[in-house]
């Protein structure tokens, strides 16, 4: 009798500890170039993103083709010709919050991430930052980020560089439940 | 006791998690999402050089199209005293195509027309067309291929000619109209390879003596991509023209039918897409090139055509 209840006691707490690691389908991504000739956005409401409160690491992931341009020609050639989805379907985040946060007690923090970032299967570390939030029901975190192409290996052709932007502007949100019962 | 023990794993396995720090493995699962997304660009347009591809223009967009052909490059028509067939121009093409939907488009255009002259005369066309989107492959081969279906119909607007055996000798209206009906299959084999084959089914209203009013055809075409814009792109036509038919017009007029073979660059840049293409066939459309191509790459009966589009976006 006394194996079970320490095997119930262990179950317990690994719950207490998985819910720790909040997740979230409520993840909006979106980009902004402005070059001479054009501005283009794009947008995604199909990321995801999980952060667990003990370690305070994040993490985010969104699939390339997931994101919708005004212009489905331009969206087509995103895939294409610059991110090439096919090969690299996914851009990945992976960081770790840095800034002194009380996940307990609502109110807005400011939130520095470091971490490493995979677009078109090129890796590189980023250091951001942006906005937490805590509420009753929820933690919000949002950070707008610039991202350079050709840190990337993202190539665009001569002939349309008055048309897209070398760095672009990176923005981000999401929203996970805390009170997920 | 083997349900405690499972308990027990089954603790070890997500306090394990946790301490992983593996936030990623939470969402394994998009990968089989990505299976399921339909493959994109099989072709880079609604054509690949004298036939349809399965591509369809996008929702709202407009696209204005400038086809040409020019010609014979080499020959007794070409070579330097018409600049290589520059001089002449055998067929020109402008129409617009339009998306009604990301799967259904339509066209209106003129051609001028490309008649062989024996066994076709009809010029001046107009046309309609309309192309929709059936089934789209996905990157899982769950559905392996993409159709899509094609349908026009043409109608020639030249005053009518004297020569009985003609087809332009019209008796009603109905005999300036022909149709084209067509189901495009195709693969993306890979982002480098994409192969298509269309059953086509050519009907012309009224015919020269002799010519076939019904005309079964199959083309087949590929794009082969070799840099991050450009690809080479090939496509072939196998009319089944009856034996009896092809004899009397060999014994008869001393005319011989070629089917038509196009081989091209395609240059995409931006929202242009130039298609730099040789082909024997003189005329641009279905309804004369299939069934009236009498050119042959071999005696030099080939000339430079291109397409160009422009892509404009009516509404956001």
């Amino acid at each position: 009798m006394k194996f079970v209840w320490t095997t119930a006691l262990l179950f317990a707490t690994s719950l207490l500890i998985q819910a720790q690691v909040l997740t979230s389908h409520e993840v909006t991504l979106s980009f902004f170039s402005d070059a001479p000739l054009e501005d283009i956005s794009a947008e995604s409401k199909a990321g995801v993103s999980a952060l667990d409160l003990h370690s305070k690491s994040i993490y985010f992931k969104v699939a390339i083709r997931s994101f919708e341009f005004r212009k489905s020609l331009m969206q087509e050639h995103f895939n294409e010709n610059y991110m090439e989805s096919h090969q690299y379907p996914h851009a990945e985040f992976k960081g770790q919050l840095t800034s002194e946060i009380d996940f307990s007690t609502a109110g807005t923090y400011p939130a520095s991430v470091e971490g490493e970032l995979t677009i078109h299967n090129v890796t590189k570390s980023y250091q951001v930052s942006g906005e937490l939030q805590v509420t009753k029901e929820e933690i919000a975190i949002q950070a707008t980020f610039p991202v350079k192409l050709v840190d990337h290996e993202i190539k665009i052709p001569r002939l349309l560089i008055k048309n897209i932007a070398e760095v672009v502007e990176v923005s981000v949100a999401a929203k996970y439940q805390t009170n997920s019962e | 006791m083997k349900p405690i023990f499972f308990l027990l794993l089954t603790c070890i396995c997500s306090t394990a998690l946790v301490a992983q720090d593996e936030l990623s493995s939470l969402f394994n699962d998009s990968e089989a999402e990505q299976k399921r997304l339909p493959v994109i660009a099989t072709f880079k347009s609604p054509w690949i050089i004298n036939g349809q591809s399965n591509e369809t223009i996008h929702k709202n967009d407009l696209l204005f199209v400038v086809k040409h052909r020019f010609g014979d490059l080499a020959g007794s028509n070409g070579g330097v005293k018409t600049f290589f067939g520059l001089d002449n121009s055998t067929d020109i093409l402008i129409g617009f195509d339009y998306g009604l939907s990301d799967q259904w488009s339509i066209g209106l255009g003129r051609a001028k027309g490309a008649p062989n002259g024996i066994s076709t005369h009809q010029r001046q066309l107009f046309y309609v067309n309309s192309k929709y989107r059936l089934i789209q492959q996905t990157f899982g081969d769950q559905v392996p291929v993409s159709v899509s279906l094609f349908g026009n119909a043409v109608v020639s607007t030249m005053e009518k000619t004297d020569l009985a055996t003609s087809d332009a000798s019209f008796q009603k209206f109905g005999d300036r109209m022909s149709y084209v009906a067509q189901a495009i299959i195709t693969r993306k084999f890979s982002d480098k390879l994409s192969l298509a084959l269309s059953p086509t089914y050519v009907r012309r209203n009224y015919v020269s003596f002799h010519d076939m009013n019904n005309l079964f055809a199959l083309g087949i075409g590929s794009r082969m991509k070799f840099s991050r814009r450009m690809a080479l792109v090939v496509d072939y036509v196998f009319s089944f023209r009856s034996q009896e038919s092809q004899d009397y017009f060999l014994e008869q007029q001393e005319f011989k039918f070629y089917n038509p073979l196009g081989i091209g660059l395609e240059i995409e840049t931006g929202g242009h897409v130039f298609n730099l293409s040789f082909t024997n066939s003189t005329a641009i459309l279905e309804n004369q090139f299939i069934p009236g191509t009498s050119s042959s790459w071999a005696d030099g009966e080939f000339r430079w055509g291109f397409s160009i589009t422009r892509t404009f976006t009516l509404k956001d």
